[in-house]
């Protein structure tokens, strides 16, 4: 039991790193631009579908680790720029926008890379004891790698230009304009990080869970509770939500069925909405 | 305002017309295609239903589904399980979806914007996962097939199991809904949900109670969307947990934007056109949701008031 309960916190709070990446990135794209991103599943999606593709031709899973990102970055950029931007201004109509995007990302998917889900090989293969049973090493790696991701994160938004840009028209758009700080590229790189930050989510589950062209449809539901749940707008406040729900679930889903977790979490969401819209850790 | 009249008379020239053809139309096709037809039509009650919530009154719920599910659960489960007749179960995929959309709006509208889009994809959710995960009551995503037994109205015995005769009862139910509705927004009621679309704060300061106005539209578009689903588990003889699930909700997002929203004809207009593409891609595109989505993006970015509105743009 000792080993079941441990093996289920540390699997928690594995996925709860994945779950923070992917949420970080939907939380940035929704602090600056307003924007739910509908799509941002389908980028979760297509990080580890475009990893899968340079996995089968390098072999090399670090290469697709940084290729995947970038790439997937790339196509948010060219939906941010040629499709949203006209939009911007109008949260709900970009909501049907993204979703619009969502169908079809999904469905060509479906086309080109097949319904039927695919394995990646697990780059490292160690295990190592945690009290009775074998833990392996590489979900270990992954959670290092999400943390460095969010150090670096932090950095980017705290020490350089850029980082000051996003800041300053999170808080006052007008004023940054008056400034002369280039508010439409902001948006464009905002944007472009957020869904890096999901593709790169997407390639780091990809050895834990199967490579499919629906994984995204779960995931944006779970990303948006923990947004909502960490506060709209607060990052930190999703990191913190991200753990936290995906260790509850974990634990959870020793003692109750896991669609009765599901159930719960949501109800808990509706409840968060209506009476701390600002999200559980907000002022 | 100033000429209610003319514009009334070709409506009801249009609408007869329109009728008539429907009418006509099962002596000339197969079985197949009113078979089709008659999902076409539930789907165009389901489209304006929403077009009440979100193109006049500007909310966009994404929780439509959840009453369209649970109306053809409010037939299947009663008929299969309890034996009840489909003429008192009918009433009860009025009311049923009706109660739980009071409830579900009674908290979403005290949220507005995008946040309201959120807690009625939530409710929504919470549906499809209680139906998924209870198959003894739902039959889950394999669903619940129905046996019907023949409609007993007065003398007159209606056999569902008929396509034809079932085609023409979704056509007049369909048909009634959309003169209801019709009548709804262009009454002083229809203008106050026009009035919050247009500027919330202003209609409060008005001093229209605008959340109770927004739970009627709510309530109002729950039950319709109800009569939907309903009438579409008759039509199938059967309900799936796969109705309640939010992306059904996305079907009615997609007809009424394409179509034209706030203007109950684009619905209508959009249903059928994209059913009909829908219809002929499937064969070739094992799917459809590639084109869906583009022209889903396409006119949001294009034409944002939909065909309707090409079409007006043109006639000026």
């Amino acid at each position: 039991m000792i080993s079941n309960l441990a093996v289920a916190i540390l699997n928690g709070v594995i996925w709860g790193m994945i779950m923070a990446l992917i949420a970080l990135g939907l939380n940035m794209i929704f602090g600056l631009l307003h924007i739910i991103n509908m799509a941002h599943g389908v980028l979760y999606m297509l990080g580890a579908v475009v990893a899968w593709y340079f996995i089968d031709l390098t072999g090399n899973f670090w290469v697709a680790l940084i290729l995947a990102p970038v790439v997937v970055g790339a196509i948010g950029m060219a939906i941010e720029r040629g499709l949203l931007r006209t939009i911007e201004d109008q949260p709900i109509i970009t909501i049907i926008c993204t979703f619009g995007i969502m169908l079809a990302v999904q469905h060509l998917v479906f086309m080109t890379f097949g319904g039927t889900p695919r394995r990646i090989n697990i780059p490292i293969e160690g295990r190592f004891q945690l009290f009775e049973l074998q833990y392996p090493l590489m979900r270990v790696v992954i959670a290092a790698i999400s943390i460095g991701v969010m150090i670096a994160l932090w950095f980017f938004l705290n020490k350089t230009k850029y980082g000051l840009w996003m800041r300053a028209v999170v808080q006052d758009r007008e004023m940054a304009v008056a400034l002369g700080i280039p508010v439409n590229q902001v948006y464009m790189w905002t944007f472009a990080l957020g869904s890096a930050l999901a593709a790169f989510s997407g390639v780091l589950a990809a050895p834990i869970v199967y490579v499919d062209f629906m994984m995204g449809r779960e995931i944006l539901i779970m990303a948006f509770i923990i947004v909502i749940v960490g506060g709209m707008g607060n990052l930190e406040g999703s990191v913190l939500a991200a753990i936290i729900i995906s260790l509850i679930q974990g634990v959870g889903s020793l003692f109750v069925p896991p669609a009765m977790a599901t159930v719960f979490s949501l109800a808990f969401m509706i409840i968060v909405l209506l009476f701390r819209p600002q999200g559980l850790f907000g002022e | 305002m100033s000429s209610p009249q003319p514009k009334s008379a070709g409506f009801i020239l249009g609408f007869s017309m329109v009728i008539a053809v429907l009418i006509a139309v099962p002596f000339f096709v197969d079985l197949f295609y009113q078979t089709f037809l008659t999902e076409v039509l539930v789907w165009v009650l389901f489209a304006v239903s929403f077009d009440l919530i979100f193109g006049y009154t500007g909310l966009l719920s994404f929780g439509q589904a959840l009453f369209f599910g649970l109306g053809a659960y409010s037939i299947a489960i009663p008929v299969s399980k309890f034996g009840l007749g489909p003429g008192p179960a009918f009433l009860l995929a009025i009311i049923i979806p009706m109660l739980f959309a009071w409830f579900v709006g009674y908290f979403s509208v005290k949220l507005s914007g995008i946040h309201f889009v959120i807690i009625t994809l939530i409710f929504a959710l919470i549906g499809s996962t209680i139906g998924e995960t209870w198959p003894s009551l739902t039959g889950g995503a394999d669903g619940l097939t129905v046996p019907f037994s023949p409609l007993q109205i007065g003398p007159l015995k209606i056999d569902l199991t008929d396509i034809k005769t079932n085609y023409y009862l979704v056509l007049i139910v369909v048909a009634l809904c959309f003169l209801l509705l019709r009548r709804m927004v262009q009454s002083p009621l229809g203008k106050v949900f026009i009035a919050i679309r247009e500027n919330e704060d202003r209609a409060r300061l008005i001093g229209y109670n605008v959340q109770r106005y927004k739970l009627l539209a709510f309530v109002i578009a729950g039950g319709l969307s109800g009569i939907a689903g309903g009438l579409y588990g008759i039509t199938l003889k059967y309900a799936s947990a796969n109705f309640l699930h939010w992306g059904v909700s996305g079907h009615a997002v997609v007809y009424t934007i394409v179509g034209g929203m706030g203007t109950l004809f684009g619905p209508v207009l959009g249903t059928g056109i994209i059913m009909s593409l829908e219809h002929y891609l499937v064969n070739y595109l094992q799917g459809t949701d590639l084109v869906i989505g583009i022209v889903l993006v396409f006119m949001v970015l294009v034409a944002p008031k939909g065909l309707v509105g090409l079409l007006q743009r043109k006639g000026k």
